[in-house]
């Protein structure tokens, strides 16, 4: 079964520096029809005016992934760390006991847009860490490139998480296709970031997602004239 | 059991006392509160300000990354935690500014704390002025290390709340 979850359907909220859409319930907005779907608990869809940004604040027990897709970040938390990054690169926070950080436009010009996920992790209290892991964008085009997996599955090349996830992106030209099997029990989340996007046959948009239960296979294609760059979920 | 809040206000020029309130600000979440963290505006001329380079870029990037202390936040604040070096008027007019809360009684027993990035002898006049604005006062630890200490004190003023709650409301 895929059920589609509309661009216009999600939350919204543009508070001029800050123009952002749910999927999931978020801040103020709360639909408890849309609380998550498995372990994945926040996709947010994020646009951030120039220079602007979130000031301090905390998390706990998260795993919180950021993907930009355009522009670039600047990253700063209790742990130490101040990073830059931009597109083609995953970024994953554990908060696990707490962290308090900042993140912010980097660039003093130009907008950042990026997807913010947060994965509920299976263990509670774990140190908090922070992994940075640019790629080659050569690696998503027509197929799934991992950006986060259990520890186990990941050798460096990908953000290790505390859940059993599995977080890819890809990039499908017009008319190109790829088949990702789902393993019995199974369940997929699939996020169009940029273009049109084909699922099994159903046709997504920008901003659109669906949930996937109950399916075996998952056939993806580049749909409309641009093609589309997608991020899949493969949950527990 | 209600969610615990804990307002974290400091003073820093140099980053040296924010990072002092990071880390009291984790030691606050890792007690499982919800946190604010706070950085109080500078008073002094722009002109002091540009000549110490270092200062100025911490200004510019602390006015980007911390919102100033409203009168809001001290009465949504279950525990306040005051970080500061000195006594600079920052802070003493922060403390000002927090006696109309006492007249009402909406600082009656809050938890409180200070530390300071400087000398110790910082604490003592704010555990005097926590006390007078009718807050539970809890006193800094003794760890060596400096960050250490202010997590600790986070947790610990988090863990007071949360432990005199009841407490509280019974007599707010």
């Amino acid at each position: 079964m895929i059920t589609i979850r509309r661009s216009q359907e999600r939350g919204h909220a543009d508070h001029g520096w800050l123009n952002t859409y749910h999927t999931f319930s978020f801040a103020s907005y709360y639909d408890p029809e849309h609380m998550g779907f498995r372990s994945l608990r926040v996709l947010n869809d994020d646009r951030v005016a120039a220079s602007r940004g979130f000031g301090a604040h905390a998390h706990r027990d998260m795993e919180i992934l950021t993907y930009v897709l355009e522009g670039s970040l600047v990253h700063k938390d209790s742990m130490g760390e101040k990073r830059t990054f931009g597109a083609n690169t995953v970024q994953a926070m554990s908060a696990g006991t707490g962290v308090v950080h900042s993140e912010f436009n980097a660039s003093e010009t130009e907008p950042v847009h990026f997807l913010q996920i947060w994965i509920e992790p299976a263990v509670q209290e774990t140190e908090p860490s922070y992994q940075q892991i640019p790629f080659n964008p050569e690696e998503k085009l027509g197929r799934l490139r991992l950006l986060a997996a259990p520890k186990a599955a990941v050798n460096g090349q990908a953000a290790a998480i505390h859940q059993d996830a599995f977080v890819y992106a890809a990039v499908l030209g017009s008319g190109e296709s790829l088949k990702q099997t789902l393993a019995p029990g199974r369940h997929a989340y699939v996020q169009v970031a940029r273009g049109d996007l084909s699922v099994n046959g159903q046709t997504l948009g920008e901003g659109d997602g669906a949930a996937v239960s109950g399916e075996s296979d998952l056939c993806f294609a580049g749909a409309g004239p641009k093609g589309s760059e997608f991020l899949l979920f493969d949950l527990a | 059991m209600g969610d615990i809040h804990v307002l974290v206000v400091f003073y820093s020029r140099t980053g040296q006392t924010e990072r002092l309130a990071l880390a009291a600000a984790v030691g606050a979440v890792q007690a499982k509160a919800n946190i604010r963290l706070r950085w109080l505006r500078e008073v002094a001329e722009d002109f002091t300000i540009q000549s110490v380079p270092e200062w100025k870029e911490n200004r510019e990037r602390m006015e980007k990354e911390y919102v100033a202390p409203r009168e809001a936040d001290a009465v949504w604040a279950d525990a306040l935690v005051i970080g500061t070096n000195g006594a600079p008027s920052e802070l003493k007019d922060y403390l000002a500014s927090l006696e109309a809360l006492r007249t009402s009684g909406k600082l009656d027993g809050k938890i409180a704390t200070a530390f300071s990035s400087g000398s110790s002898a910082d604490c003592a006049p704010l555990f005097a002025a926590l006390a007078q604005l009718g807050c539970v006062v809890v006193p800094s630890g003794f760890q060596p290390d400096a960050i250490e200490n202010a997590r600790l004190q986070g947790r610990r003023v988090a863990e007071v709340a949360r432990a005199l709650q009841g407490l509280v409301e019974r007599h707010g």
